[in-house]
């Protein structure tokens, strides 16, 4: 199968109810698993299988910018709330920032296994980052109960500094809310876990 | 752990590693050039050479072919005969000298069978040593080749171990220095070893596995020491005094010359003698003595008993003992331990004794034995013999551990009857304590039992329900871990046993292995890839059982430490050192604090830079993003979507009250 940037313009479909794309941009070789508005809707930021990401232009489909950081595929990207970043989840058991314009690499947090979705939080230098095996490798790893982990790494000192357990399997998707005074994460085991970080959250600092 | 079988891709990879070892190859093969010389150089004398008549002659011919034509191509070969009997000595003849020199260089020596050492020497020799001059010139110096120091590890200041790591599935291994804060790299080498790594008994050499045979490495830069051409080689052995490396192969071996295990020297390199190997199952084949004197194995009905450095049977015959079936060295002294099974009326025996005198030293008889096996504590100074027994009038299986004292007179037995089932069992190393796990999952039990001087065994203390299948005590003694490997997941129990107390409890997930280092400060658990092919790292702990480093490496197979020589300290200097402990760890501590504090200040000081650079990126961000604002409001017809409350004038409040609980309180009588 081919692959496809499908560009909808929200308001045309809607109006029209004609279900055609307003742009559409192939991508034969390396398909794409993932993708997000640049800041002024002027291009599109995609992840692609073999780990890299691509500026697409929203005008002419066009490769505006593109690098290749991550080593395997790119399972998930989120921006920040003013776009003006966004966080790559790999494979690669990395998580990686990027900034959206001139897609500079600017951090990576490095983990054990492969991370499934990253996000920003939209009010502290905080990432959260939720991931483990495929589905298909989880026959005899890992089963404890409880024990799949949200991650939360500091993004200027790219260290680690706290997990949250409840998940009895790998992590989908992770999001903060965008007040940033809780997070929320989708797993393989078919919940949704709704966090409020309690007031130490917002205290914490690392030793400086 | 065990290592990864041979696929036939790693075996595609050997062949273009040894392309790749061409250089070396080059050097042979010019060496072998043609030159122009007389054919008498090339010519060698084999003597003792067995003397056959005609219808062995094609047979002694056959083997000698191939020994011989290892060095080069055989182009003439004479047997001098006499009486219809060969003499005894042969003339064969090489197609250029350098491979005469490599047939005296290697074969003189060479042990065909117990009666025929060959001794080969060049034809030429003969003429030299007839017309050898009155006056003796001194020997040319050959150069020396310097490997530097040997025990360079030893001498880092601060008494840093090293350990092995083989990771990446067994691409990469690593040399680490262990430190507490963080492991600090040595030594790092892609395809090093083909399959696993073994260090010598006293840390001096680091060998590899490679299809050829195995290389010896060691010295500061590790650069190789010695190469044992041994084809499709799959296990080694050392012997203790580290002078004679075992190498076994199942393919090698022919009936005529016996090719499955060969014993080398390895300061000279020279092959030592060959042998047969019906079956690698119970490696090592070959048992040594402590001090390398003698080295013995088991067949049927046999025990025979090599001595060194002359690879000969002692007293030039085996030992026959009918039914042996296991047999043991002690570590401390050359005394040998047996057992044989019941015999029709003669009991099952448990006999020590003595080498080389031949002298049984003590024999002790068991009844109604299923099993035994035979746990020496590590100085020699007890002998246990688990036996596993079949009371008479019972079915099942009852153990009793036959406790022999070795530095009593007359050797006395004590006996400890367990009345459970044996899961480990482990001598403290240089104490006289050992514990014993027992039971079934769930329901295990630790204990642990000290062997006093009084003639008494005394159960010091059991623990009960716990999760372990192992024990590992530390080779300095007092502390342990119990561990629950593999099925287990990998829980850990740390333990003093001076007063039997669990300092720590903790878990390794899946660990598969625990090895502490020489001197009992750290342990080292690890998940290995060769049996689990997630999670592959090494944790280092303290002997307290404090968790130090998680050390994740792609696809990590192996650590192992590297041994220490024995100490060159005598006993009085020990003494000295250990009272006047407190001066030296007043310094210590004051140099662990320096570095501790060093360690705080660049981590601080790396995070301060750290956030400063992404302060100043935000910022810049956050301007571009402020200039834009205009851009946004017109993409979104004028409407400002910045903050979450930018339109809050949209916003409608609502109020909804719904129902949650009911509660009905009685006020009384009212």
């Amino acid at each position: 199968h081919k692959c496809f940037a499908l560009v909808k313009d929200v308001k045309v479909f809607v109006s029209t109810e004609d279900n055609q794309p307003y742009l559409s941009i192939p991508c034969s070789e390396h398909k794409i698993t993932s993708a997000v508005w640049g800041p002024l809707g002027e291009f599109v930021i995609a992840g692609h299988e073999n780990g890299e990401i691509n500026q697409f232009s929203a005008k002419s489909g066009d490769i505006l910018k593109k690098i290749k950081e991550h080593t395997k595929q790119i399972n998930d990207i989120q921006s920040s709330v003013d776009n003006t970043m966004f966080i790559t989840a790999s494979k690669d058991n990395t998580a990686k920032l990027f900034d959206s314009t001139s897609l500079d690499h600017i951090k990576t947090f490095r983990t054990e296994r492969p991370v499934n979705s990253a996000a920003i939080s939209p009010i502290m230098d905080h990432v959260v980052m939720g991931g483990g095996q495929e589905a298909m490798e989880v026959t005899t790893t890992s089963t404890r109960i409880g024990k799949f982990e949200a991650r939360f790494f500091h993004a200027a000192y790219e260290e680690e500094f706290g997990r949250v357990k409840g998940h009895f399997g790998p992590i989908n998707c992770v999001a903060f809310h965008p007040d940033g005074k809780s997070y929320s994460s989708g797993g393989e085991d078919g919940y949704v876990r709704i966090h409020y970080f309690d007031p130490q959250y917002f205290d914490f600092e690392l030793e400086v | 752990a065990s290592p990864r079988p041979q696929t036939a891709y790693s075996f595609h990879r050997t062949y273009l590693t040894n392309l790749s070892l061409s250089a070396e190859l080059l050097d042979d093969i010019l060496r072998e050039k043609p030159q122009e010389a007389d054919g008498i150089d090339s010519v060698v004398v084999v003597d003792n050479v067995p003397q056959v008549g005609p219808e062995r002659l094609e047979k002694l011919k056959n083997v000698i072919h191939k020994i011989f034509s290892k060095f080069g191509k055989i182009t003439t070969e004479f047997y001098p005969e006499a009486d219809g009997m060969t003499k005894g000595y042969i003339f064969l003849e090489y197609a250029a000298p350098t491979q005469a020199l490599e047939a005296v260089k290697n074969a003189d020596g060479y042990k065909l069978d117990k009666q025929h050492t060959f001794r080969v020497n060049l034809f030429t020799d003969f003429d030299k040593y007839m017309n050898i001059c009155d006056e003796w010139e001194a020997p040319e110096k050959q150069p020396f080749k310097d490997f530097g120091n040997m025990r360079h590890w030893i001498e880092d200041p601060d008494c840093r171990d090293q350990y092995s790591v083989i990771y990446e599935a067994g691409e990469r291994t690593a040399i680490f220095s262990n430190d507490a804060k963080e492991p600090i790299i040595n030594e790092e080498r892609a395809r090093w070893t083909e399959t696993y790594v073994r260090w010598s008994p006293k840390g001096t050499y680091l060998a590899t596995f490679h299809q050829r045979g195995i290389a010896l490495w060691g010295g500061e830069k590790f650069k190789q020491i010695q190469r044992f051409s041994h084809q499709g080689v799959s296990l080694i052995d050392f012997s203790p005094c580290e002078r004679y490396v075992v190498t076994f192969s199942p393919l090698m071996d022919t009936k005529e010359d016996p090719q499955a295990i060969i014993i080398w020297d390895i300061l000279t390199g020279q092959k030592k003698r060959g042998f047969h190997c019906e079956s690698s199952a119970h490696w090592p084949i070959f048992k040594w003595s402590h001090d390398g004197k003698f080295f013995a194995r088991m067949s049927t009905d046999t025990l025979s008993i090599y001595e060194t450095p002359s690879m000969g049977l002692l007293d030039k015959k085996s030992l026959k003992i009918n039914g042996i079936k296991d047999f043991s060295w002690s570590p401390g002294d050359n005394i040998i331990a047996f057992w044989v099974p019941e015999d029709k009326d003669i009991p099952a025996r448990v006999t020590l004794m003595q080498m080389p005198s031949r002298q049984e030293i003590r024999v002790r008889n068991l009844f109604n034995v299923v099993d035994c096996k035979l746990h020496w504590q590590r100085n020699g100074d007890y002998l246990c013999v688990k036996v596993d027994r079949t009371p008479k009038g019972t079915q099942g299986v009852v153990t009793n551990f036959e406790i022999f004292r070795m530095r009593e007179k007359q050797v006395p037995v004590d006996v400890v009857e367990m009345k459970e089932s044996i899961i480990a069992f482990a001598w403290e190393p240089n104490g006289s304590k050992f514990a014993v796990l027992h039971g079934e999952s769930p329901r295990i039990n630790a204990s642990f039992y000290h062997v006093k001087n009084n003639g008494k065994i005394e159960l010091i203390k059991m623990f009960d329900k716990q999760q372990a299948n192992s024990i590992f005590w530390s080779p300095q003694g007092q502390f342990m871990v119990l561990a629950g490997l593999r099925s287990m997941n990998g829980a850990l129990a740390f333990v003093d046993t001076s007063d039997c107390t669990l300092m720590n409890i903790a878990e390794h997930y899946m660990a598969s292995d625990v090895e502490w280092d020489p001197t009992g400060r750290y342990v080292v658990t690890s998940v290995s890839w060769w049996s689990h092919k997630v999670d592959n790292a090494y944790w280092l702990w303290t002997f307290q059982g404090r968790l130090l480093q998680k050390n994740n490496k792609d696809r990590f197979c192996q650590l192992l430490w590297r041994p220490r020589p024995p100490t060159l300290l005598s006993i009085d200097q020990i003494k000295m050192i250990k009272k006047d402990l407190k001066k030296y760890s007043k310094i210590f501590e004051q140099k662990d604090r320096l570095s501790q504090s060093k360690a705080s200040k660049e981590l601080v000081d790396k995070r301060r830079a750290m956030m400063e650079e992404y302060r100043n990126y935000r910022e810049a961000a956050l301007q571009n993003y402020q200039e834009q604002k205009n851009l946004r409001l017109e993409l979104r017809g004028g409407v400002d979507t910045d903050e979450l409350d930018s339109n809050v004038d949209d916003w409608e409040e609502e109020t909804i009250e719904f129902f949650i609980n009911e509660e009905i309180i009685p006020l009384g009588d009212l």
